[in-house]
């Protein structure tokens, strides 16, 4: 029931960050579309010009920009806990003394967050795609699945950051602090000396983005995406060691 | 029947930097016995079983628990099956309700015992529903005990398992401990209460500073240690009484007291050659074992 | 053959842990003592070992060595799965009647020392003084 105890830990942060996520974008896009179509704008002065439907997609790629710093901060949080933080809460010895590797602890504590980050990218860009199609201006539901797979393919390296964070610092204040110090330090050196392997844009779609149309290219920006899947994954190879070394 | 030790320790040692909490100790505890660990604050007790578990690495020496080699993260996981172990601070998750940390723990075990659990629940009347972090803290040491004896583990380790509990706790404790033994479940626990002990242990271990100083059976304990209460009529010769056996002397004026761990006749037989005027044999009591023990190192 | 009641007898067992006696031997003279006294006649069941053991709050290892012990000496028949009964053989019978002129012999003598002007505490202390160091000390005194 190790799966059990990992929902019942992280459930209110994960359903809170899902009523955000789904609640803005669904405000959101319902404001920028209607927005164009009411009696005080008429149509053709709104966000969304008839016939332009690189409005309508421009719109996407400004959703996805909003999106993904609420889904990181969301999933860097949901990165939080785990046994080092128990030991401070003094529950470290009954974990501890179960018949399960530490392996096996941090396992599916990562299991349930990759499944809970899934679920908190699809969730609001299904609202994006319904909404839409109530305001009749249907986006494609390729797009969608696009934005959906850079988010995940090029964020869950927070994800794992967090992990590896939570692995390391102890404190209820300090380890979130340090996690979210580390999002905006690699925000800021990417924006002004990688901006080549800028994790951010390769998630909003700047590497793959048809500047015309603003529609994102099916053919993903591959290599970037699994650069920073692999990053993850050393993450998390460093997190395993890291709690088995560990002395509680 | 005693061939079999749960739990044999080769000099193992544990240092944090430059303070020793455990120094070269050789435990054996007796299969199908209660083992009794008693010791100071900070002797080391709790770093011995956090090592015996898993959770901290020793500095040096080895270690079994049932067989397993307590270094090996594999084998000690197995044991970890089984052994029921309740820490000191009687951990439970706080958000889960009793029922779900039942249904929990049940989970892990397949020596699960359902009539014990069901036995237990009614005794300390748990409220199922209610969350953990609600409960008092002798519902919450209570339950923590539960979850170890509703199982039938091969060795049940507990650290202070009484604190916090009333005397009617304490007793139904007490009961359920002893029940558990008859059944097979070999016991080692660690414990402040002397009274509590010296009801129960088949066998007592003392540990000072990291070190072994006292393992023998309670009855060992009870037939050889003795206080001898000698009057002389001028002044005591101590000198005298320095002899096997005797752990400490204390004269005060024409009074002395000799403290025994064993040979409490020679000392009543050297005190009749030297004329005492009154000579007294007392038993001791596992208290007056330990404090002396204790004091003395 | 034993006749017995197919029920276990209830007993009062009262063990001091810091009287400096073993607990199983206090057990053992205990029970004894019921048998000498008639409170345990022949063929009456004692208790299992687990249930004595959960009753009396101590050890299951003490009771099993009491009842060990008490079957060697003759005085308990352990069955299996049926648990411990009683034998009290005709010898063990006229030991209740030595009891008995023992507790007059220690009567009289209480009451002579009270005379004397000792106090019921150092009477006490007197008695397990002389109990607790073995007799050839005292021969050689």
């Amino acid at each position: 029931m190790l799966w059990y105890k990992a929902w019942l830990e992280t459930r209110a942060r994960f359903l809170t960050s899902l009523m955000t996520l789904t609640i803005f974008c669904g405000v959101f896009v319902h404001h920028a579309l209607y927005i164009s179509c009411s009696d005080t704008f008429p149509c053709a002065q709104g966000l969304i010009r008839p016939g332009r439907q690189a409005d309508l997609y421009f719109l996407l790629m400004v959703t996805q920009n909003y999106v993904v710093i609420m889904w990181v901060l969301a999933v860097v949080l949901l990165g939080m806990g785990g046994i080092v933080r128990e030991r401070a809460l003094g529950t470290s010895s009954l974990t501890l003394s179960l018949p399960v590797s530490r392996a096996r602890l941090l396992g599916v504590r990562v299991g349930m967050g990759v499944l809970q980050a899934i679920a908190l990218a699809v969730a609001p860009w299904v609202t994006v795609f319904v909404v839409s199609r109530l305001a009749g201006l249907p986006v494609f539901i390729t797009q969608v699945g696009l934005y959906v797979l850079l988010l995940v393919g090029g964020g869950l390296v927070y994800f794992t950051m967090a992990i590896l964070v939570s692995s390391l610092v102890t404190g209820e204040y300090t380890a979130p602090a340090t996690a979210f110090g580390v999002v905006l330090l690699t925000a800021i050196i990417f924006d002004a000396w990688l901006r080549r392997f800028n994790v951010w844009r390769l998630v909003t779609g700047d590497f793959s983005i048809d500047r015309t149309t603003y529609l994102l290219s099916t053919h993903l920006p591959w290599l970037g995406i699994l650069a920073s899947l692999s990053v993850g994954v050393l993450m998390l190879l460093a997190s395993t060691i890291v709690v088995q070394r560990r002395e509680f | 029947m005693m061939s079999d030790n749960v739990i044999v320790t080769q000099a193992l040692s544990k240092s944090y930097g430059s303070a020793e909490a455990v120094r070269g100790l050789n435990l054996s505890v007796g299969q199908n016995r209660i083992t009794a660990f008693l010791g100071r604050n900070g002797a080391g007790k709790s770093t011995t079983i956090k090592m015996l578990l898993g959770m901290v690495r020793p500095s040096a020496g080895s270690g079994t628990v049932l067989g397993k080699q307590i270094t090996d993260a594999e084998e000690n996981r197995e044991l970890r099956r089984r052994v029921a172990y309740v820490a000191e601070d009687k951990p439970l998750y706080g958000y889960m309700t009793v029922e779900q940390t039942i249904r929990f723990a049940r989970s892990f075990y397949r020596d699960w015992r359902a009539d014990v659990e069901k036995k237990l629940l009614e005794n300390y009347q748990l409220p199922l529903r209610r969350k953990v972090k609600m409960l008092s803290k002798g519902m919450r040491t209570k339950l923590a005990l539960l979850l170890a004896f509703a199982r039938r583990p091969e060795l049940l380790i507990l650290d202070e398992p009484s604190e916090g509990l009333d005397p009617v706790g304490v007793e139904h404790f007490l009961q359920a401990l002893v029940g558990r033994s008859a059944e097979g479940v070999s016991v080692f626990f660690s414990s402040h209460q002397i009274a509590e002990v010296e009801r129960v242990a088949d066998q007592v271990c003392i540990l000072e500073k990291g070190c072994l100083l006292v393992d023998a059976s309670l009855d060992q304990l009870r037939q050889f240690y003795r206080r001898i209460d000698l009057v002389f009529s001028s002044t005591p010769p101590e000198r005298e009484f320095r002899i096997t056996g005797v752990e400490r002397i204390q004269t005060t004026g024409r009074q002395m007291s000799v403290f025994a761990s064993k040979n409490a006749e020679a000392v009543v037989e050297r005190a009749h050659d030297l004329n005492a005027v009154s000579v007294e044999v007392v038993p001791v009591g596992l208290r007056d074992i330990f404090l002396e023990t204790v004091k003395e190192n | 053959m034993y006749l017995y009641s197919g029920t276990v007898t209830a007993m009062f067992f009262k063990l001091t842990p810091t009287s400096g006696q073993p607990l199983y031997l206090q057990l053992m003279q205990q029970i004894r003592h019921a048998a000498e006294t008639g409170a345990l006649k022949d063929g009456d069941q004692l208790p299992g070992i687990r249930t004595l053991a959960e009753e009396l709050v101590v050890s299951p290892n003490t009771v099993a060595k009491a009842y060990s012990e008490l079957e060697h000496e003759g005085l308990l028949e352990l069955r299996q799965g049926s648990g411990a009964f009683v034998c009290v053989k005709r010898r063990t019978r006229s030991l209740t009647d030595q009891v008995h002129l023992a507790r007059r012999r220690i009567r009289e003598l209480i009451q002579r020392l009270r005379d004397d002007g000792l106090l019921d505490e150092e009477i006490r202390r007197a008695f397990e003084a002389e109990l607790l160091y073995p007799a050839e000390i005292a021969r050689k005194r």
